[in-house]
């Protein structure tokens, strides 16, 4: 995915504007970056390389404008070259355009448009759009006849910004892909996300698929066909500072440490304390027969986890990679439909749901971004309430994830004992994480195996989807070799890799017969030498067979799970920061892949 | 946007380059002293004005430069970790436990491992300001000093740990010596290097307890440790009643975070307050609270978040903490009410002087109507003689008198 900006009321600070969203934008993508600013003549500046490069060309150039648009890539069409970074522009540079997502029918457009005697410079799908504008442009006399019917022309998923030579002018157009409108007293921003102007307004309106934002000294907001639709200006809750590291030496650490407050706004006004009861609303009055949960990657994990929730209550329920689900999708049934997205524009998890929804399926969204693709297109949504998260590696909205699904499920399909029983250490959660963080030694086993060859992660029920999740946290940001297995499975095969530098991760809650057993594994592994990490509560004897121990509040295994993860991000990210790794921007990943 | 608590922007003269990157807060103690108030929380955490404790000094503390905060938590430690989170105003905040609350020394102790070389220490529970804690660190570093110690003047220095000055150097340091002219106490912001946590090891226990003052007095002899003279706000809470004069002080000082209507006075932007209300400098009104028509608020009046002031009541001198209710027509003077405190109508605590019992000591003439617990639920028209203490949970029926000490959760019925 990109990550895209427009403003226009700033003045002398336009340009200073555009760059301090595309800073704030840059979880979104950071391998080449650009601008454009509008004048009698546009000016564009845009250079391969994170933003960081990109503000070093700038200094170089003297560019200036009342108005203009910004983008950060992520590369899908061409490889990061300045050739390739955005803003676009026609053959008379009398446009500039960014965009986000992709152009299904770029090729046949380009041809079409190579033919008519258009000179293309770069690889990318995006600039058959400055160049389409221009075609029309001949023929319409205005820029928005011409803006309109170019976007007419293409198919795929975009959110589109376009700036005019010689007007005052914005246009922006959506399809599948985030545009927001945030609006200042003086000045108007569109943006992929809210934080690219959070430290100017907190009021915003969210654009739907096929309208087309207006902004010139106003805004105007129609859909395809021209007519005028009113939109309703929200206000987002959270502050500027939560969308900075706050002294933090990564956006990661600063996260992770944000949990306990994040699951209490999870938490917070769903489940009464005394009574032992959770409210989500006309949520709470589904009773699905069957649920499927979509996800990819780490929300994923949490679909896992969640299946196991409603399993164990006696409802049949499949966790499925959306990717696989969206083309080879399964009988659905009766069943609920449930993704879990924290972007919401996961574009697998999107059509995962699409394909649920035209099979007649009531769907559901759990995710953290409210106005999002997911939350709109949905019959439901489930906000976790976990605040901004700017770190590439989910952490906080994992730990969100996990706690909205235990409500979903208690609300759902639960009955009232379980209620009484899990409702208390849900509300023990925040303040059990805070102790993790506090008392954690995962630093010092982070500096005692930081370069071990391999990494290992064993659970088994409720663990298994944590161990994954560890394996996955630690493979993203130290690009080390990590695995996680469901404990029984290492004696069929994984075994054969388990060696004196691989140490093994054990996660290992209560004392049950699921915990006896990973205690048998746990000695599999001792026997070959591999050194052991056991993640326990101690209510087991794991700790007699580990050479380590990262030890977790006595809780529910159902929170056992989200504190032993606790563990795992800590492990992860103290053994990144050791190597030097770009915590917060792995190589090749972006935060939310909003494409298939 | 209104400002929130915790974002009070530094004044001018506040901000100072300091190297001391560092600050330990130790935040872990109770202040059984101040019962019924530190029943649910620590002392930090109960209100200068309308803020906690804690929120100014680590108000103080970021002014002054600091770029990490090591806060030790114990008693009531998720009330602290609650309120304060995983950074204050964009600096980030490590917790240490103190398991048992054994001291100052003992608290700094545990805080060994999140210091790396210079610290500046500081209590949680005292209000200080930028300009000591910058002047400490500076002393320590030009005068390269074994520690630095910040000292205020002080009419009755023997209640607290008093210091004899001879040029910049403390010759001397005693706990509450009771006779003796000492003009000076130790202000408890200190600088110190890692040698400190050795030196607290080797100290030996009295009562079992590690107390910080003891370590330094120890230090006196063989190493240089300057006195830093400061005389800014520095307020303690000892009594129940020093949170009057304490919000007096930051009231008068102006140490508030709430948009200023006029000189002296302070309303949240989503305060309610009825134009047929009076409010009387110097006064601060918080965020979501209420005051309704023909009252009579101020002076020194800290209304906090949430709370309700009916019709055609007169508070004056009164804390009023988060979600309090004071019913219509009620009279409140010289009052801290803890946190969800109940006053029905037409209620009245007519103010002191009255002589105050807390424990087996007797306070005489002070200047005290009542102090009311957490929760505390007073039905209408209930008198309360000066100078009465109320504990958490009680409940106290109408027309009820109600005078000397009510314990915790007691059902009064007249």
């Amino acid at each position: 995915m990109c990550g895209i900006i427009g403003c226009v009321g700033r003045g002398k600070d336009t340009l200073g504007t555009l760059v301090h969203g595309l800073e704030k934008l840059e979880y979104r993508g950071y391998d080449s970056a650009g601008v454009a600013l509008g004048g009698a003549e546009l000016s564009v500046c845009r250079s391969s390389g994170k933003i960081g490069a990109f503000k070093k060309v700038l200094t170089e150039r003297d560019i200036a404008g009342p108005l203009g648009i910004g983008h950060t890539r992520w590369s899908t069409h061409g490889p990061p070259t300045d050739e390739n970074a955005h803003p676009h522009l026609d053959c008379a540079g009398e446009v500039a355009v960014v965009h986000n997502g992709i152009i299904e029918n770029y090729r046949s457009l380009r041809d079409e448009l190579v033919a008519a005697g258009h000179t293309f410079t770069s690889d990318t799908d995006t600039e058959v759009i400055p160049h389409l504008i221009e075609d029309e442009r001949d023929s319409a006399t205005d820029p928005e006849t011409a803006f309109r019917s170019a976007i007419e022309r293409i198919e795929g998923s975009y959110a589109i910004v376009a700036v005019f030579a010689g007007t005052e002018l914005l246009l922006g157009a959506r399809n599948d892909s985030p545009l927001v409108i945030g609006l200042d007293e003086e000045a108007i921003f569109l943006a992929s996300d809210v934080p690219a102007f959070r430290d100017f307004t907190d009021r915003v309106i969210y654009l739907e698929d096929g309208e087309i934002a207006r902004v010139d000294g106003g805004l105007e907001v129609t859909t395809g066909d021209g007519t005028r639709v009113e939109k309703t200006v929200s206000r987002v809750e959270w502050d500027p500072e939560e969308t900075g590291k706050s002294g933090y030496d990564h956006f990661m650490l600063k996260e992770i440490h944000e949990q306990p407050r994040a699951l209490r706004q999870c938490l917070s006004g769903r489940v009464d304390e005394l009574g032992g009861t959770v409210d989500l609303g006309d949520i709470g009055e589904l009773r699905p027969s069957a649920v499927q949960f979509v996800a990819c990657g780490t929300s994923y994990h949490a679909a896992y986890y969640a299946a196991l929730l409603f399993e164990s209550a006696g409802i049949p329920a499949q966790a499925y990679l959306a990717s696989e689900y969206a083309t080879a999708v399964p009988p659905i049934g009766e069943a609920l439909v449930v993704g879990i997205t924290q972007s919401g524009e996961t574009a697998d998890t999107l059509s995962a749901l699409r394909e649920a929804d035209r099979r007649g399926a009531r769907t559901l969204a759990v995710t953290n971004t409210v106005g999002s693709t997911a939350d709109r297109e949905t019959d439901h949504t489930m906000y976790i309430r976990s605040g901004p998260e700017i770190g590439v590696a989910a952490t906080k909205t994992f730990a969100g994830q996990l706690v909205a699904v235990n409500l979903l499920s208690l609300a759902t399909g639960e009955g009232e004992t379980r209620r009484r029983e899990i409702v208390p250490a849900l509300r023990d959660l925040p303040g059990d994480v805070q102790s993790v963080l506090d008392d954690s030694t995962a630093e010092e086993i982070a500096a005692t195996y930081h370069d071990a060859g391999a990494y290992f992660f064993i659970g088994r029920g409720i663990q298994y989807p944590v161990a994954l999740e560890g394996a996955l946290k630690l493979k993203e940001i130290s690009y080390k070799h990590a695995e996680g297995f469901a404990a029984g499975e290492l004696k069929h095969g994984p075994l054969a890799l388990v060696q004196e530098d691989t140490p093994v991760f054990a996660l290992v809650t209560g004392d049950d017969e699921a915990a006896k057993k990973t205690v048998g594994n746990v000695k599999e592994v001792e026997a070959r030498n591999a050194p052991v990490v056991a993640v326990t509560d101690k209510k087991s004897d794991v700790a007699m067979y580990a050479d380590h121990v990262l030890e977790i509040p006595d809780t529910h295994p159902r929170s056992g799970a989200v504190l032993a993860n606790v563990q795992l991000q800590l492990v992860a990210y103290h053994i990144a920061n050791r190597l030097d790794r770009s915590i917060d921007k792995p190589r090749n990943l972006a935060k939310s892949v909003t494409v298939e | 946007m209104t400002a929130k608590p915790g974002t009070l922007k530094p004044c001018d003269g506040y901000v100072r380059s300091m190297h001391i990157r560092t600050a330990v807060v130790l935040a872990a103690g109770e202040g059984t002293r101040l019962q019924p108030l530190t029943s649910y929380r620590p002392k930090p955490m109960l209100p200068a004005a309308n803020r906690p404790i804690l929120e100014h000094v680590l108000d103080a503390l970021v002014d002054a430069g600091v770029e990490r905060l090591v806060l030790v938590v114990g008693y009531r430690r998720r009330r602290v970790q609650e309120h304060v989170g995983p950074s204050y105003r964009d600096v980030p905040v490590r917790y240490i436990r103190q398991e048992k609350q054994l001291g100052s020394g003992h608290a700094l102790l545990q805080a060994e491992s999140a210091v790396e070389n210079r610290t500046i220490v500081v209590n949680g529970d005292r209000l200080i300001e930028a300009d000591a804690v910058s002047a400490v660190a500076e002393t320590f570093e030009r005068d390269t000093a074994d520690a630095a110690v910040a000292v205020v003047e002080r009419d009755d220095a023997g209640e607290y740990g008093a210091v004899r000055l001879e040029d910049r150097d403390i010759v001397e340091l005693v706990e509450k010596p009771r006779t003796g002219n000492y003009r000076l106490i130790n202000a408890g912001i200190y600088a110190f290097d890692r040698s400190i946590f050795e030196r607290i090891e080797n100290t030996p226990r009295e009562a079992g307890e590690l107390a910080l003052p003891e370590t330094i007095s120890r230090m006196l002899e063989a190493k240089r440790v300057r006195g830093v003279r400061t005389d800014g706000l520095w307020v303690d809470a000892t009594y129940p009643w020093d949170l009057l004069e304490m919000a007096t002080e930051v009231l008068v000082r102006g140490r508030i975070a709430e948009r200023k209507r006029q000189t002296g006075l302070w309303v949240h932007g989503d305060a309610l307050v009825s134009d047929d209300a009076a409010l009387r400098p110097p006064a601060v009104v918080s965020a979501d609270s209420e005051i309704g028509p023909g009252s009579v608020v101020g002076p020194n009046v800290a209304l906090g978040q949430n709370g309700t002031v009916g019709a055609n009541a007169t508070i004056e001198r009164a804390v009023l903490g988060t979600g309090s209710r004071v019913g219509h027509g009620a009279t409140v003077v010289d009052a801290v009410l803890g946190q969800h405190a109940t006053l029905g109508v037409d209620t009245t605590i007519p103010g002191g002087p009255a002589d105050v019992r807390v424990g087996h000591e007797v306070f005489e003439g002070q200047r005290l109507g009542a102090v009311l617990g957490d929760r505390v639920e007073a039905g209408g028209a209930v008198s309360f003689a000066p100078g009465t203490l109320v504990g958490t949970d009680a409940s106290i029926g109408p027309n009820a008198h109600v005078s000397g000490h009510v314990p915790d959760d007691a059902e009064v019925v007249r």
